[in-house]
């Protein structure tokens, strides 16, 4: 067990001190200092970076095992893209500095605008949102600015119930009246259930493409006309846009705003929990409402422009996060028109090759192909009273990360999986064989080991009622 | 480049498990008449060639001796920073959702929380938002949304990009937002904060440092603030906490911030994270992911995501916020930070800030020209100075020089014509801030 910071502390001195090379005096008055206990550690740097260095061992991630976490698009970050992203020359520019002293920063603001309309077929992006669910926010914010604009009173949108999480607490947020849409069993959606929600009332429809069952919605184009015959707007949520980069673009097939997570299909690395972006695509008839400033070209110089009277506003100080924008624009730069199909072909292929290894032995719920993820439903396989929460803690066992568990919640005891197209066929295979195992064979002759999972790492099974019901939020 | 890895065989042999002849029949729910040609974008480039266009592009952007500040500051970064957050396991995970396989980026994150409530003299803080602006948004929905009241006082000397996005937030609610004016002396007045606030008042958002540099008088504005038994929100430099009172002390019921200071390059602003801080009594209120300390099955100390039931993933539509992914590589940049300094570095630090602010401050009052803007008034790193110059004029010759000069506040507010905001950080040298002075000298 490493030991906590506090635990550590010692009388030493701390890590590091600064010079002061002026001579100056100055009172600070009583009535404004502080005067509270300041508990931070005093641990030398050689300490210091054992501690952090043995707690980064206690992590699984993607640069030390498969992580196939279905939805979250674990692929291979490039380690150039790191590298550019260290250049001083991007970290050391103030945002308050002028316009003409950064032109390299809004050129990449630019251009990679340019790049994701051509791969959405939306007509203008802002990069401005931090994560996906700040898209979602943000551009649910100019559909409503929108009709406010045409005087229109809509306040509703329809969400089926397979979507993230995040689609109904930022339509929340963004003040909207949520209509659920119940989908079918196999993840699709009905168009006679559809007809039947959408009232004049309804500014928006939010569709997840391909949907979090790893299927196509096939009557997309059918479901674009009702809604906008309905005088609504289409609203796509990029979070599964890896299944289709250079095959589709959502612009095309009549969406009118989008969200792309960066640090998904563009390969940002995710940190750990972010930082992210969630730059928001829009149809032409949108553009003046997206938030301030925008990046234009004029004249052959780079500025930004902050006088859009019919804007959102803004929705996050500065540019969005520009280093993340930055490591996506390599890797766009990196892989090319041709490079960014192949990324959704072998994302397709290798989510097929294992959903065909796996779907004769677990049930599918939403049948023989899919695009790039799929989800299992191992309940009438699973022996012993053996959960799917048991089977993901068994995997952390065998070395591997666990796939997304339990979403979407239409799925009884899901398992998602979403290998990406950075794996190879030995990897998938391995993990095929290490999950038939655990399913077919551990559940049944040794259901308990499965239960007492995971024993191999760190810690063991961690009590989470526990922490809920008892909360300690620091030392 | 191609991070791809299957090669003919291996696809051949996939293809043949699935029972198809091409990767093109796994896309046959796709209509035809959908698919895309080619996409109009540059073919790929190797890595070499990545550099290269990549150094050409880093080098249309100038870097300079700054003495600007106005919410993202040049601080000095310590290589242990560097050397933890590039870590591939803590950069290439994922929201630690399976805590047995995450316990390095739980523990860091709980490690986290405990300095950020050691530095605000808080209870409990979460694992971080996107940036400081948002963090002031998330903390006055908090505000709206526990006390069921509809009126929120900001502060106008709030930074103010703070302000629209808080207004952006708002747009669709039915919340009241009224902006507090700035007093003569460069600070928010009592008269002024009782003036507006009444018994449906949510919460008043103050800043301190505010955005003219000056400490604000908190203990005042709190107690004028809960005499109505409004929430008092306080949105606090993390450096200045070393030296002057944390939001505890003066009884602060949140406080966010930005904490880019903490260990986060500059990068135009982005990327940074944002903190939150609370009393106990609103642990369960906050927005976003929480960790939090439990025991193994052997009694072992462990650590979990927890208090979920808040969240999106969970309560959906009724999440006490939308935020999923949040800035967690950036707050360990600030756990990492804040411990290798220490108590004794930190205090230091922030000495050292103050010190030669105030070295600077007291050069450029005395020159020709140039006069305090607010006298009496204590400041942190950053002080406002009035000139009868040229201010387009002073900041050319400063460029020239490869100094990027003070901000121009003449477009800020109305009282503010013809006045400067200078930062002084401890990246500055002496020689540095005397070659400043010396330019201002000549202008």
């Amino acid at each position: 067990m490493e030991k906590l910071l506090n635990e550590m502390s010692s009388q030493c001195k701390p890590a590091y001190s600064v010079n002061l090379d002026v001579e100056c005096d100055y009172q600070i008055p009583e009535s404004l200092k502080r005067n509270s206990h300041l508990g931070l550690p005093n641990i030398a740097e050689s300490d210091l970076l054992r501690h952090f260095i043995n707690l980064s061992r206690q992590n699984y991630a993607l640069s030390t095992t498969f992580y196939p976490l279905g939805s979250c698009t674990m692929k291979y970050n490039p380690l150039i893209n790191e590298r550019i992203a260290k250049f001083n020359e991007f970290n050391a520019v103030h945002p308050y500095q002028a316009q003409e002293t950064m032109q390299g920063i809004l050129e990449i603001i630019y251009k990679l605008e340019k790049d994701l309309c051509e791969i959405s077929g939306l007509d203008y992006f802002s990069v401005q949102p931090a994560a996906g669910a700040h898209g979602e926010f943000s551009g649910l914010l100019v559909i409503s600015k929108y009709f406010k604009s045409i005087k229109q009173k809509r306040a509703k949108i329809i969400i089926p119930d397979s979507a993230h999480g995040t689609n109904p607490a930022s339509a929340a947020l963004a003040g909207f009246d949520i209509i659920p849409f119940k989908s079918e069993l196999d993840g699709s959606l009905s168009i006679e259930k559809l007809k039947e929600i959408l009232t004049p009332e309804v500014a928006v429809v939010m569709l997840t493409v391909p949907n979090t069952l790893g299927v196509f919605e096939k009557s997309v184009v059918e479901v674009s006309k009702i809604v906008h015959d309905n005088g609504s707007l289409l609203y796509y949520d990029g979070a599964n846009l890896n299944a289709v980069m250079g095959i589709i673009r959502p612009g095309d097939i009549g969406f009118d705003v989008m969200h792309i997570n960066l640090h998904k299909t563009f390969s940002t690395p995710h940190g750990g929990g972010g930082p992210g972006a969630g730059p928001i695509g829009v149809k032409a008839f949108l553009e003046p409402f997206l938030p301030v400033p925008r990046v234009e070209l004029k004249k052959s110089k780079y500025i930004l422009n902050y006088k859009k009277s019919k804007s959102i506003g803004k929705v996050k100080s500065f540019f969005g996060n520009f280093s993340v924008l930055l490591k996506a624009y390599v890797y766009i730069k990196s892989l090319g028109s041709v490079g960014l199909k192949n990324v959704s072909e072998q994302a397709v292929l290798n989510a097929n090759y294992m959903l065909a290894k796996l779907k004769n032995i677990i049930d599918v719920p939403a049948g023989e192909k899919c695009m790039h993820e799929f989800v299992l439903s191992p309940k009438s396989v699973l022996k012993n009273t053996v959960r799917t929460l048991d089977v993901a803690k068994r995997l952390l066992d065998y070395g591997y990360y666990a796939p997304t568990v339990y979403f979407p919640a239409i799925v009884e005891e899901a398992i998602m999986i979403e290998p990406t197209e950075t794996e190879s066929k030995e990897t998938l295979d391995k993990f095929i064989e290490v999950l038939i195992k655990i399913i077919l064979e551990e559940s049944n002759k040794c259901p308990q080991k499965v239960k007492d999972a995971p024993v191999n790492t760190p810690v063991k099974r961690l009590n989470e009622v526990e922490a809920a019901r008892n909360p300690i939020l620091k030392w | 480049m191609d991070y791809t890895q299957q090669n003919y065989k291996a696809k051949k042999q996939m293809l043949d498990s699935i029972g198809v002849t091409s990767i093109d029949e796994l896309f046959s729910e796709i209509p035809k008449d959908l698919r895309v040609k080619e996409l109009n974008i540059s073919n790929g480039q190797t890595e070499q060639e990545l550099l290269n266009s990549f150094k050409r592009l880093a080098l249309k952007n100038k870097i300079f001796t700054t003495f600007r500040g106005a919410g993202i500051y040049d601080h000095y970064i310590p290589s242990l920073v560097c050397e933890v957050i590039g870590r591939s396991e803590f950069l290439t995970a994922y929201t630690p959702y399976q805590a047995e396989a995450s316990q390095g980026t739980l523990q860091a994150i709980f490690e986290y929380q405990s300095l950020i409530c050691t530095l605000t003299g808080l209870d409990a803080a979460n694992a971080s938002l996107y940036d400081g602006s948002t963090s002031v948004a998330e903390a006055v929905l908090l505000a709206l949304r526990i006390s069921g009241k509809n009126k929120i006082l900001i502060s106008s000397l709030l930074h103010p990009e703070y302000i629209q996005i808080v207004k952006t937030y708002l747009e669709n609610s039915k919340a009241e937002l009224v902006v507090l004016p700035q007093g003569i002396n460069g600070a928010i007045e009592r008269t002024v904060l009782e003036a507006n606030i009444d018994d449906n008042t949510a919460a008043v958002v103050m800043q301190s440092p505010n955005y003219l540099g000056i400490i604000e008088d908190m203990q005042m504005l709190s107690a004028a603030t809960k005499s109505k038994n409004a929430l008092f929100i306080t949105v606090v430099n993390p450096l200045s906490l070393g030296l002057f009172q944390a939001p505890g002390e003066y009884n602060a019921d949140i406080a966010v911030g930005e904490g880019q200071v903490l260990g986060s390059p500059m990068a135009v602003g982005g990327s940074t994270f944002g903190f939150m801080a609370v009393k106990k009594s609103l642990e369960w209120k906050m927005p976003g992911r929480i960790v939090g300390q439990t025991t193994d099955k052997d009694h072992k100390r462990g650590f979990v995501l927890t208090l979920q039931s808040r969240e999106q993933h969970i309560r959906r539509e009724k999440a006490t916020s939308n935020i999923c992914t949040n800035a967690s590589l950036n707050a360990l940049a600030g756990c990492v930070f804040l411990a290798g300094w220490g108590a004794e570095g930190f205090v230091n630090l922030a000495k050292t800030n103050i010190s030669k602010a105030r070295y600077a401050f007291n050069k450029i009052k005395s020159l020709e020209g140039f006069k305090v803007k607010f006298e009496n008034k204590t400041f942190f790193n950053e002080f406002v100075i009035e000139t009868q110059k040229n201010i387009k004029k002073i900041n050319k010759v400063l460029l020239k020089n490869n100094i990027l000069g003070p901000l121009d506040l003449s477009n800020f507010n109305e009282n503010l014509t013809n006045c400067l905001l200078f930062c002084v950080t401890e990246q500055r040298t002496k020689k540095e801030i005397d070659k400043l002075v010396e330019l201002l000298a000549k202008i």
